[in-house]
């Protein structure tokens, strides 16, 4: 066994008994960054994203010292522009400068992937530790929620919810987390179960360990892989799904740009201007693409098993 | 054995089915007084037609008799009248299942098509140029958004074609009032929405197949079989391949229920008359019995299509036990 094993067997309390070679401590963590950095092109990809979120954070400086527009600014002298000098990317058709606009686009679009993965994550993780744990008829309670959750496709229930909840950024996310805290809590009991039938586990509760704290201090570090695996490649999906609802009108709603709305109206402007429908997909396509390089660049290194 | 695996299968299935139906039905109920499309802020009517209409349709019933009255029609196969036009659910779907199902058909058996042979190649040229670039495409795959990849082709190949004069595309609708919908012009306005929907299933697919087939070909019995002198194209097709696709089935089963869901988005951006199309614009309308009843609907589907796939990988690969 490899990977996440070994934090297992540092987390061992000190037993006094030395197995095989004595690694020192942290070494599945920095083995995993070692592997990491070795791979070029997903910390470039990684590189990148980050790139992204911080233009999108400083979006104002943006607005103020490179485009001199606000994203909602209208001029119906300057609609339809080509790409150009006084519009890098060109203007739309209500004269709103599109670099703008995606930069702006940009809070919204990564906000909400990065809101949705951390809301995932948290109930997702709760969840399955505490089916994995406990076991039993909890266990089947919980994962029939989850497979109840999954069985439903999961666009007819974003559609369902974002007519009930008038989504912004915040419900949007949850919308979205609703549906992916199930398989985030599968992959988190399949991980607990393998953990908790190792002998620290049984070690740590005889010197008198609470469940919260076996599940908080010995379970969770074990399962910690597997989450920032699940989260890397998560993104990416996230990011699309949220693009694909905003573009049906069902998720951020204008005059707020995000990637996904700008191309709502797309197919009226065909004959105007191409640039419009082609320059946010580019981004959003460019984003997505990074995120998944990431993603298995950090699954190959946090998770070697799992490397295709 | 089997039979017991299959009756469990089953039992936890029609849990599933139930829990689906409280969920829907919950979130309805959040809805369901709020507001009445063609009822409600209606000026032609008064305040007592408004609640007498609304008594009609069941909407001050308390939520328990109301999931009960949906569940007992459910279970007569009567998914309930829509709230807009007062057709039945059932009918609607049955009118758009057709064309949903030529769309997805269309592009799952594309999507086998291409993505087995290239899955094949990337295997036996492992690490090679084509490898490579097949691998590149399929990462690229799954980053396109599909709406945007539909609305770039209907820009090239109707938009831009149409204005220099050249034969172009269709890009809206099943077929065209006008021509009559002969089989040409069905297969014209297919074209499009085709090519996006299994797009994705080939960047996924080929990448399984490969992965798939190169495991096949580590095994024992493909040594034995090369030890015994049998032909490389036998070995890579009777015995490679024929394993590698088993897992396959898997995939293309839990694909199955896609075959109604999947094209949602695209149907949308292509005008589909589907049920992905039904759904998202009753839904605009707030007819929530409609995309309640296509959601459920829906979900038997997923439900019936995971269960086909675990007993067809049993049938085919008799290693698998059912515990």
């Amino acid at each position: 066994m490899i990977g996440p094993s070994r934090v297992a067997e540092l987390d061992m309390p000190a037993a006094g008994i030395e197995t095989g070679a004595a690694r020192p401590a942290q070494s599945y963590w920095n083995e995993s960054w070692e592997r990491l950095r070795a791979n070029r092109i997903g910390i470039a990809a990684g590189l990148l994203i980050v790139l992204f979120a911080l233009i999108a954070i400083m979006a104002p400086l943006f607005s103020f010292a490179l485009t001199h527009y606000q994203p909602q600014t209208i001029n119906l002298d300057e609609t339809f522009i080509r790409p150009g000098l006084r519009h890098l990317l060109g203007t739309d058709e209500l004269g709103r400068d599109t670099l703008t606009r995606l930069i702006w686009g940009a809070r919204v679009s990564l906000g909400v992937a990065f809101l949705t993965v951390a809301m995932s994550l948290s109930v997702g993780t709760t969840v399955g530790m505490v089916a994995g744990y406990y076991g039993g008829w909890t266990d089947d309670v919980l994962m029939r929620l989850v497979d109840t959750v999954l069985a439903i496709p999961a666009i007819f229930l974003f559609i369902l919810m974002s007519i009930l909840f008038r989504p912004n950024a915040f419900t949007l996310a949850a919308i979205v987390a609703s549906v992916g805290w199930g398989s985030v809590a599968r992959l988190v009991r399949g991980e607990v179960l393998s953990v908790k039938q190792r002998d620290f586990i049984l070690a740590t509760r005889s010197i008198g360990a609470r469940d919260a704290r076996l599940m908080v201090r010995h379970l969770l570090p074990n399962v910690l892989p597997v989450l920032i695996v699940a989260a890397s490649l998560g993104v990416g999906q996230i990011i699309l799904i949220e693009a694909a609802l905003d573009f049906l009108g069902l998720g951020i709603q204008p005059p707020t740009p995000s990637w996904g709305n700008m191309l709502t109206n797309a197919q009226s402007y065909f004959f105007r201007s191409g640039f419009l429908v082609a320059f946010p997909g580019l981004t959003i396509f460019v984003t997505v693409l990074a995120s998944n390089i990431f993603g298995n660049a950090v699954r190959d290194a946090f998770d070697p098993r799992l490397k295709s | 054995m089997l039979a017991k695996y299959v009756a469990r299968r089953f039992f936890a299935s029609i849990v599933v089915v139930l829990g689906v139906t409280l969920i829907t039905l919950v979130l309805m109920d959040r809805t369901r007084g709020t507001y009445v499309p063609g009822i409600d802020l209606n000026p032609a009517l008064r305040p007592e037609d408004i609640a007498r209409l609304r008594a009609d349709l069941g909407l001050d019933r308390p939520f328990y008799l109301w999931y009960l009255t949906w569940i007992w029609g459910v279970v007569h196969g009567d998914f309930g009248r829509s709230m807009i036009d007062g057709s039945t659910v059932m009918s609607h779907i049955l009118d758009r299942l057709p064309n949903t199902l030529e769309l997805t058909g269309t592009a799952i058996i594309i999507g086998i098509i291409v993505s087995v042979p290239l899955g094949v190649i990337g295997a036996l040229r492992r690490g090679s140029k084509t490898d490579h670039s097949l691998t590149v495409v399929s990462v690229a795959g799954f980053a396109v958004p599909q709406f945007w990849m539909g609305l770039m082709l209907i820009l090239i190949f109707s938009v831009t074609l149409e204005q220099h004069g050249l034969p172009w595309l269709p890009s809206s609708g099943a077929f065209s009032a006008f021509a009559g919908g002969d089989i040409l012009d069905r297969i014209q306005h297919l074209a499009l929405p085709a090519t996006v929907l299994s797009f994705f299933y080939m960047s996924t697919w080929s990448r399984f197949i490969r992965s798939s087939m190169l495991e096949v070909l580590s095994q024992d019995y493909i040594r034995t079989a090369r030890a015994k002198g049998m032909s490389e194209r036998r070995v890579v097709y009777l015995h490679g391949l024929r394993n590698a696709l088993i897992p396959l089935i898997t995939l293309i089963g839990l694909e199955l229920p896609g075959l109604v869901s999947g094209g949602l988005v695209v149907e949308v951006v292509f005008g589909w008359p589907g049920i992905g199309k039904l759904a998202f614009e009753r839904a605009l309308q707030y007819d929530y019995t409609t995309v309640m009843g296509v959601t459920f609907f829906a979900t038997l589907l997923v439900i019936a299509g995971n269960l086909l796939a675990d007993l067809l990988y049993g049938v085919l690969d008799p290693r698998i036990r059912y515990g």
